[in-house]
């Protein structure tokens, strides 16, 4: 009873009140609205780190040529090439890799029937498959003849497939790469979007990317596999000494070569992820502060404003608890109203800044709407302790 | 028993360090259905004296029974709800809430009492419909006059059938014309059966009156029948 009566008093007051219960409100708002967003943006960014680690394989390193400066920044393609041979010779001398498979990658225009498409076109090596655990759904991948014979065979990722074939089955047909002919024989998995989209590649015999369409001799990059993840040292410390040999490079010169641990690199976005949200967090947690003494600091003035109003309740027979629950519900209130302006807005900026895939997390949306609560609770307690003891007399007097 | 049965009360403020006796072993009693005035000059005890009646006051001294209960030694929760139902207190300043309606504002004593919204509005109209005021149910304070505004108070003072009706100098705020017109309407809340004991400075309102107490510097100087 008394509860709705003092929901009603409450509106009524915050209401003759717009300008200054508003301009309380924000404090709350950006801050819940900062946490949605970051909680938001990490749960998405952790999402794309999972999706990226499961399409890769597990230990593999990217071989890329390239003057490595100080914390691997890249320094312009540099005029060395890897080689096909460097592959093998990675395999043969190390122990610590179960593969390593040379690639040589670049765009190209494809065509099927009157559809056009540009994707990514690599060339590699059976073993390709092996490394990243990408194997065909439907169809094959090519063979050690095909590759042998510079055959003219592909196998097409999921989007290329969709944008070409739709919802047919792309097996035995041909297609144009850089207006070649070409006979789909396999189609990969889709993997999805992560950074770049691996689905959108086909993937050829080395030997025909090299002599057929590109007419490169070199290499973009080498995949080499380690047998376990504890091989790392021992990996790149035979990678160093092969690729130096054979660049013949003296001890004064630095590699020109970058080995790059893939799933390092994810650790580093992920650590770079978790010192922004730690971060972003911190602020979101000092404007529920600054929120929270806002809502306390317009709740002693309200109740200041409004000693007369407390004499008058007491001297017609509300009891301490009547008074003490009326403020304490107006500043809970507050604060529910601090957050769902916080929770909407954080919710519309969410939308805007990530866009229609933005994820909602309806239980950080409760877990927001509890805090607001609770800082309402607490921001008010101490205000409407002070209106519920008032002495009577001495609020009815007041001027 | 009496209802009100004071004995040796004494109330004293302490401002810093002056110690104000505002009343000093007053003793009085109290029949239900008495009309008292309660007179003496400007800082004699009047208001310290009515609102020690009106529960919203303990004595530092002294003993005082309303009926039957020893107020001294009630808890604040018991002493809110013996003014929530047994007394109502009407104020030189009226005391209204100023942004609600005369209809809230009679209602308001109610509320603490837990009746249902219905039964609420129900009693504050009818309360409202005794002292004349039907017709501006829907007014705040501040588009009522002076003598309105005292009706409103007293209907919100009789909106819960006390045993007890307080009034403060209830015309210290008004002109004489609406100060007799309130006067009229406090004799004839008397006459229904109601006890009242009313506070003024005018001897011919006190003439009103069944009884005149009067208090000098904290004590009772003179208690005599009209
Ligand atoms: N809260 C208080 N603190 C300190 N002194 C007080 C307080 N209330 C009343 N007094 C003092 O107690 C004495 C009696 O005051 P009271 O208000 O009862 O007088 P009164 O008879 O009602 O006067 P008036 O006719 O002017 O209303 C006065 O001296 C007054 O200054
Ligand atoms: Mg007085």
């Amino acid at each position: 009873m008394l509860f709705f009566e003092n929901i009603r008093i409450a509106f009524h007051n915050l209401r003759s009140n717009p300008l200054r219960s508003f301009l309380i409100l924000i404090g709350m708002a950006v801050g819940i609205g900062a946490v949605l967003h970051v909680v938001v943006l990490g749960k998405m960014t952790q999402q794309r780190i999972d999706k990226r680690l499961q399409q890769m394989g597990a230990n593999v390193l990217l071989i890329r040529p390239g003057v490595s400066r100080r914390h691997g920044v890249r320094t312009a393609e540099s005029t060395v090439n890897l080689k096909w041979k460097e592959a093998d010779e990675l395999l043969e001398h190390s122990a610590a890799l179960s593969h390593a498979v040379p690639v040589y990658s670049g765009n190209g225009g494809l065509v099927y029937g009157n559809k056009n498409w540009s994707s990514q076109i690599t060339g590699t090596t059976v073993d390709y498959q092996f490394v990243n655990n990408d194997f065909p759904v439907e169809g094959r991948f090519f063979n050690q003849d095909e590759l042998d014979q510079r055959r003219r065979v592909s196998v097409i990722g999921s989007t290329v497939h969709k944008e070409l074939f739709g919802e047919r089955s792309p097996i035995g047909e041909t297609i144009f790469i850089k207006s070649k002919r070409f006979t789909v024989i396999g189609l990969l998995k889709a993997k999805g979007e992560s950074w770049t989209n691996p689905d959108n590649q086909v993937f050829i015999p080395l030997t025909t990317a090299q002599e057929r369409l590109f007419g490169a001799a070199h290499l973009s990059s080498i995949l080499a596999k380690m047998r376990s993840s504890e091989d790392f040292e021992e990996a790149l410390f035979d990678i160093e000494t092969v690729l130096r040999r054979s660049h013949r490079l003296s001890e004064d010169k630095k590699n020109d070569f970058r080995v790059r641990r893939q799933d390092f690199f994810l650790q580093a976005v992920q650590e770079t992820n978790q010192d922004l949200a730690d971060f972003i967090i911190v602020i979101a947690l000092v404007s529920l502060v600054v929120g929270g003494i806002g809502i306390a600091n317009v709740m002693l003035i309200s109740v200041t404003e409004r000693v007369r109003e407390i004499g008058i309740r007491r001297a017609i027979g509300a009891k301490k608890h009547a008074i003490l629950t009326q403020f304490l519900t107006e500043s809970v209130i507050l604060g529910i109203l601090g957050g769902l302006l916080g929770i909407t807005g954080g919710m519309a900026f969410n939308h805007f800044y990530i866009g229609e895939e933005a994820l909602i997390l309806w239980d950080w949306v409760g877990y927001s709407f509890a805090i607001c609560a609770g800082i309402g609770v607490v921001a008010g307690l101490y205000p409407a302790f002070r209106a519920a003891n008032r002495n009577v007399i001495d609020s009815l007097r007041y001027e | 028993m009496a209802l009100i049965e004071m004995t040796n009360v004494s109330k004293s403020y302490e401002s810093g360090s002056l110690k104000v006796q505002a009343l000093s072993g007053v003793k009085l009693s109290i029949e239900a259905n008495e009309y008292v005035a309660l007179m003496g000059p400007s800082g004699s005890g009047k208001s310290t004296m009515m609102n020690i009646l009106g529960c919203l006051d303990i004595p530092t001294a002294g003993r005082y029974l309303f009926a039957d209960r020893d107020i001294t030694t009630l808890k604040d929760n018991q002493l809110s709800e013996i003014r929530n139902r047994q007394i109502g207190f009407v104020f030189q300043s009226f005391h209204l809430l100023p942004r609600a309606t005369a209809l809230d504002n009679v209602e308001l004593p109610l509320i603490y009492s837990g009746l249902s919204p219905e039964k609420r509005r129900a009693r504050a109209m009818a309360s409202l419909e005794q002292v004349g005021l039907s017709e501006r149910m829907q007014h705040t304070p501040s588009e009522l006059s002076g003598g309105q505004r005292q009706r409103v108070a007293i209907a919100r003072a009789l909106v819960n059938n006390p045993s007890l009706i307080l009034a403060d100098e209830p015309t210290g705020n008004l002109d004489s014309k609406t100060g007799i017109e309130i006067m009229a309407l406090i004799a004839t809340l008397h006459a229904q059966g109601n006890t009242v004991i009313m506070v003024t400075h005018e001897a011919d309102i006190a003439r009103q009156a069944g009884r005149i107490v009067k208090l000098r510097d904290g004590r009772i100087e003179s208690d005599l029948p009209t």
